[in-house]
């Protein structure tokens, strides 16, 4: 089931995000054809918090990397938001490699402020503001490596919250961490998107993830990849995952994961 | 047999203890911490180790000593006191070429003005070589060509080039009667080219080196092309380009000691090395080289440190 809903949504200020029919083709090292993407389309309006979840290697990762501009599509077509420009106010946050290891927290966090030329002393007030709403107050002259896991990814989180993004890409943020705290990051970002009211796209492989997070799961089926279903996410937040309507919810999209669904 | 025979005695002990019990290691002969680089180590074992870096060469010294006795030609072989004697005293005037001291600041102020100019050469370039594909193909060659060639046989080209032209003729000043008109321009040339390639290809490397996902980030937070070349290539291949420089000051203190030793230089402990040579004056022969090879370990030593302030970040990336 793709989505397809332009003349549902005819206000164009509305939408974040639109594609339709991209698809994309890699050529590996030995010469063989890689389809990763195939006729992908999706529509994603402003404050949505879209997460795709798939298995690992579906070609996730390279819809985000062509949402941002890091990467062209082969076909199809590709529209972002009217005010919406890479290197402005999208930000990407990865699951390795988030942070510069040369610099200290609050210096990261301050890295797109710096980049636009803001004086030392604001973009200085700013990263700490950041670094205390992310919980790290008291690690601001910490460098990456002297930081946990789970605290670089607040780290990385403040970084990208620090341009102001509209649109903030996230490629499996907590990947690496461990479980106890990847609750403790998904309640941080749920309260900073329901604070901020920000356009999320969310990649992950963990169908739990994606139905806490979301306001929108989409299942993404394997080689190549492509969208197989979608499910709208009404429960309340903050999310329990202790009710039969998670459980069940949690079910389905495991099955249609599993291409066990109808 | 049990264990390999690789595996030598002990080797189930803490990590630590075992670092004490090497007998020697080359970092802790030349002073630096091994190991982790924290330094902590037992305080009976410092004292131990430092008396022990101290017990061969006077051991080494009293053989020189004895030897130099029962041989007894000092032109040849100067007894170890005779050395000691040139370097307790580096104010002496030796002939017409000066002192041990003055000498070795011409030389230290040659490399270093050379060095200087290769460490910003070869820096420049080697970032812009390594991060645009057009500039890296098109000057690779040359490179590749110049890099192996011995900076020494630069020096014939140099002179003819440069004539005797000094530091301060360059910026018009002719005659200053001062250490600067010892500063020959071929010389400063040829410190530079033996400066210059370890740290281009150094750099080249580490700019090759740097992680597509620094350059994706740094993009995505929006840097333009030239903050990636200050704020993601620089520091991200700086590791690399500290090394480079290491090299770099090496080779140079190599070379200038070899271009001083050539017909055409007047000054210099390189110089100096060689005319006391001629003069058959064998203890300021070795007293310029121990000052030749303590000075270059205090320059390799500089530059460790220098290194290890200001990258704690290498090898922790995440």
């Amino acid at each position: 089931m793709t989505l397809d809903g332009t003349d549902k949504h005819p206000k164009e200020k509305l939408i974040a995000l639109e594609l339709r029919g991209v698809c994309k083709t890699f050529r590996s090292d030995t010469g063989d054809r890689v389809k990763a993407l195939n006729d992908v389309s999706l529509l994603v309006h402003r404050g949505e918090f879209v997460t795709i979840v798939g298995a690992t290697g579906c070609g996730k990762t390279t819809l985000l990397n062509l949402i941002a501009g890091l990467d062209m599509a082969d076909d199809g077509y590709l529209r972002l938001g009217e005010d919406l420009r890479f290197g402005d106010n999208i930000a990407h946050v990865f699951q390795h490699y988030t942070l510069f290891p040369w610099r200290t927290a609050v210096s990261n966090v301050s890295f797109g402020l710096q980049m636009r030329g803001l004086p030392r002393s604001e973009r200085q007030t700013r990263a700490e503001e950041l670094l205390t709403r992310v919980g790290l107050k008291g690690f601001e002259n910490a460098y990456p490596h002297e930081l946990s896991g789970g605290m670089r990814q607040r780290a990385a989180i403040a970084q990208a919250l620090a341009i102001e993004p509209k649109l903030l890409l996230m490629d499996e943020p907590f990947g690496a961490v461990d479980d106890s705290t990847r609750t403790e990051l998904q309640q941080m970002l749920t309260d900073l998107w329901q604070e901020n009211q920000t356009t999320v796209i969310f990649v992950t492989h963990n169908v739990d993830e994606a139905i806490v997070l979301g306001s929108r799961v989409l299942v993404f089926s394997e080689r190549p990849g492509k969208i197989s279903c979608e499910f709208k996410i009404c429960l309340p937040r903050p999310r329990n995952r202790i009710t039969k309507e998670f459980t069940d919810l949690f079910i389905h999209v495991r099955k249609s994961l599993s291409g066990q669904l109808d | 047999m049990t264990c390999p025979f690789w595996r030598k005695r002990g080797t189930n002990l803490p990590e630590d203890v075992q670092e004490n019990r090497k007998p020697w290691r080359l970092s802790k002969l030349l002073g630096y911490p091994s190991g982790d680089g924290s330094g902590r180590e037992p305080r009976i074992s410092e004292a131990r180790s430092s008396l022990g870096r101290m017990i061969v060469p006077v051991i080494l010294l009293l053989i020189w000593q004895i030897a130099a006795g029962w041989l007894n030609q000092p032109w040849i072989f100067p007894p170890v006191t005779r050395v000691i004697e040139q370097l307790v005293h580096p104010l002496r005037e030796h002939y017409a070429s000066g002192s041990l001291l003055s000498n070795t600041f011409i030389s230290l102020l040659r490399v270093l003005l050379g060095f200087l100019l290769a460490a910003v050469a070869g820096i420049g370039l080697g970032i812009a070589m390594g991060s645009i594909r057009i500039i890296r193909n098109s000057l690779e060659p040359i490179v590749e060509i110049l890099r192996p060639l011995c900076p020494i046989a630069w020096l014939p080209f140099a002179i003819a080039v440069f004539k005797r032209g000094t530091l301060p003729q360059l910026f018009g000043f002719g005659y200053t009667r001062t250490v600067f008109d010892q500063v020959q321009l071929g010389m400063v040339f040829v410190i530079f080219v033996g400066g210059f390639f370890p740290v281009l290809t150094n750099t080249l490397d580490g700019v090759m080196g740097v992680r597509r996902n620094y350059l994706l980030l740094a993009r995505a937070l929006g840097a333009k092309p030239m903050q990636l070349f200050l704020h993601v290539y620089l520091p991200a291949s700086m590791p690399m380009i500290l090394t480079g420089l290491r090299q770099g000051l090496g080779l140079c203190w190599f070379v200038i000691i070899a271009a001083e030793m050539l017909p055409g230089a007047e000054t210099g402990i390189g110089y100096l090395l060689i005319f006391a040579s001629d003069n058959a004056a064998m203890d300021i022969v070795i007293a310029a080289m121990l000052i030749v090879g303590g000075i270059g370990a205090i320059l390799s030593l500089m530059m460790r440190k220098i290194m290890s302030g200001l990258i704690r970040w290498h090898g922790k990336e995440i």
